[in-house]
């Protein structure tokens, strides 16, 4: 129980919550028209999917020359390992390059059968040897299926070593 | 117009369908085997790292395989326009999966930095343990060294403990350790003995000096010790088990410490007491030899004229038989004379008492009895008492029954005159067959023998006898009758034997005689 000597009792001050709420509640309190939201269309995805396939480019080739330079263990698994990545970054600038050549496209280029059946799909190209690299590349499958194979490869030869207690790879403290 | 060549898309879709198909196996089997790995080496940060990278790849292969296989179950479906509707999402969730990749891909720098700093820790962690392993294996072979070095060195501690103990311990002599104050710390068994303590306790503790007879002696003894720190051949008398002496010969050693100060003794002590006995009985014998051949010279001397003065005086006796004065007179000068006579007839047995013994093998009690029942009366007179302790098992001894006789009948009579009226005289006699001899003693509970006069008490005409009662000849006969005998007396006061204490003896004469042999016998 308080008594005078412990002196007379101080008001507490607003509490922060209030404050806050205070901010919260105030522009819909005074509105007006707002320009911040920008309307996206048109190429704007193509443009941000390209980016995002140089961006994991730029990664795995970061990764690639960090591994080269600076390996953190050495055997089978790392090689597996930086031949997926390898694959990976093939496949990422193929796919890169696709997108690139599949977005300037004739607009008579692709024929597709009506219904269902996909069998007599074919594609009208120029005759020139980039739309041929655009035939070629449309097989992306056929590097990033061995790159994530290698990945696997690498990824048991890592623990079968962890297994055994393996010394290349170890950074256990 | 440019020309166009018309390509089949079927071997791209082909591609597409299987290899999303095995994108999608290949994704899970590699999701599979990063987990396992973490797991192996939970605290591995690069496996972490690769799960995350797996992991996006993972999602990236998912994601671009799944709407590659959604796309053509759309057109295959008839439903071309609801793919075309979806496909926006598809390409932007896949753009998401490869940003995602991207980044877990660059966070690859911040964690090889993760895991340098972790492969430091761990080979500085690795070499500290290299150290203390090294460090822990030469101190291993250290302490090794050291507990065989111990073992080997406590080994021969204790051999050599051992060995000295067996010599402290199996020593006939005393042997004594002293602390700096003099006070007695450790003592052999023969120290025990020697000193009469029945236990160790008694002595342990006790200033060494208080076991000396004279406490002069032992103040030399201790101050010796101090100023030359050794003491060789010193003769002293300590005191023995039941008050009786002990004559020994020390010899002791300070014990120093470095600064060279005292820091106790180690004695050894022989015990001489036996050899002093011996010796005082070879004095004594040459004593007794010396005195007999004077007394033997002089009452030779003596004997012709006592002859002389006793013939002439009988002469006389008879020229003047009517004068009765006279007579009386010469009565007293022959009766003086025939004393003479007598004491010399003693001393010429006493020195030469071989010439008319007649030894022959007999039973030691009887003569005892024989002697006993002559001086019975008379001591019951006195209402002396006679202790008779014979032993039933007694051989035969060779002794001349006359002459020994003649000593019992001196030692009973001394013990009479000792007691004087009221008290008991003691008889026992003992066989040794140790020894080969008998031993009869007599004692009496009278005064005592003072100890000045102890070793006197053998010569002759020495008596404390008042004026009349003795000539002072009758122990030095009876000696000289016992050394004749090939035997030994000795006079204890008081006795050394429990058993003469037990009935209040306070002086004991012990007659030593050997047994007979066939020979003697024969």
């Amino acid at each position: 129980m308080p008594t005078e000597q412990n002196g007379p009792r101080c008001r507490p001050a607003p509490a922060r919550s209030t404050l806050l709420l205070l901010a919260v509640a105030l522009p819909w309190l005074l509105p007006a028209p707002a320009w911040a939201v920008q309307v996206h269309g048109g190429a704007e995805g193509y443009i941000v999917h390209q980016m995002a396939h140089i961006f994991l480019g730029a990664a795995l080739l970061f990764l690639l020359l960090v591994l080269h330079r600076r390996p953190p263990g050495t055997g089978k698994p790392w090689r597996h390992l930086k031949l997926s990545l390898l694959l990976f970054l093939l496949w990422d600038i193929d796919t890169t390059l696709v997108h690139w050549l599949a977005n300037r496209l004739p607009e008579h280029a692709l024929l597709t059968t009506v219904g269902p059946s996909l069998v007599g799909d074919r594609i009208l190209l120029p005759d020139s040897w980039v739309w041929y690299l655009y035939y070629a590349g449309s097989h992306d499958h056929l590097l990033c299926v061995p790159a994530i194979w290698f990945l696997v490869l690498s990824l048991k030869g890592l623990g079968a070593s962890a297994a055994s207690g393996g010394q290349q790879t170890s950074t256990a403290p | 117009m440019t020309a166009t060549v018309s390509l089949p898309l079927l071997p791209v879709y082909l591609v597409d369908a299987l290899g999303s198909s095995l994108m999608i196996v290949l994704a899970v089997a590699a999701l599979i085997h990063v987990r396992r790995l973490q797991r192996l080496e939970p605290a591995n940060f690069l496996w972490t790292f690769f799960f995350w990278l797996t992991l996006t790849l993972t999602a990236l292969a998912f994601s671009r395989s799944f709407w590659h296989l959604l796309r053509y179950l759309f057109i295959l479906g008839g439903h071309r326009e609801i793919w075309q509707t979806i496909r926006p999402y598809s390409g932007g969730i896949n753009t998401i999966a490869f940003c995602t990749a991207a980044v877990a891909i660059f966070y690859y720098q911040n964690t090889e930095r993760v895991v340098a700093s972790g492969r430091r820790e761990a080979e500085a962690l690795r070499l500290a343990h290299a150290e203390l392993a090294r460090a822990n294996s030469a101190l291993g072979q250290l302490n090794q060294t050291l507990e065989e070095r111990v073992a080997r060195r406590t080994e021969e501690l204790q051999l050599s403990e051992a060995k000295f103990r067996r010599l402290f311990e199996a020593s006939k002599d005393m042997i004594l350790f002293c602390d700096g104050e003099g006070r007695v710390c450790d003592i052999n068994d023969s120290g025990l003995e020697l000193l009469g303590a029945a236990h160790r306790n008694e002595v342990i503790g006790q200033p060494f000096t208080s076991f000396f007879l004279s406490q002069e002696k032992g103040r030399h003894f201790r101050s010796e010790i101090l100023s030359q720190g050794h003491v060789k051949e010193f003769e002293c008398q300590l005191k023995g088990p039941a008050d009786s002496q002990r004559y020994l010969m020390l010899t002791a050693v300070a014990m120093r410490n470095e600064a060279g100060e005292v820091q106790g003794c180690q004695v050894i002590a022989i015990d001489l007491s036996h050899f002093k006995k011996m010796t005082d009985q070879l004095v004594q014998s040459e004593k007794m030899t010396s005195v007999g051949q004077l007394a033997a010279g002089v009452a030779h001397e003596i004997n012709t004229p006592l002859g002389i003065i006793l013939g002439y005086t009988q002469l006389l006796a008879e020229d003047f038989a009517d004068n009765p004065e006279v007579h009386e007179t010469l009565a007293i000068i022959e009766k003086h004379t025939k004393i003479c006579r007598r004491i010399v007839a003693d001393l010429l047995k006493f020195s030469h008492p071989s010439a008319e013994q007649q030894m022959r093998p007999g039973d030691i009690n009887r003569c005892l009895e024989e002697v006993l029942s002559i001086v019975e009366h008379t001591l019951n007179m006195d209402h002396i008492f006679i202790h008779r302790c014979l032993a039933a098992d007694i051989p035969l001894v060779l002794f001349d029954p006359e002459r020994l006789r003649q000593v019992f009948v001196n030692l009973l009579t001394n013990a009479h005159h000792a007691i004087g009226e009221e008290g008991i005289v003691g008889v026992w006699s003992r066989h040794h067959p140790e020894r080969g001899e008998v031993e009869i003693i007599i004692g009496d509970t009278g005064k005592g023998i003072p100890p000045e006069t102890m070793s006197r008490i053998f010569d002759p005409f020495f008596t404390t006898k008042g004026v009349g009662k003795g000539t002072g000849l009758g122990l030095s006969v009876s000696f000289g009758i016992i050394n004749d005998h090939n035997g030994r007396i000795e006079a204890y006061s008081p006795p050394q034997d429990q058993e003469l204490l037990a009935v209040d003896m306070h002086t004991a004469f012990h007659v030593h005689l050997p047994l007979a042999t066939g020979e003697e016998e024969a």
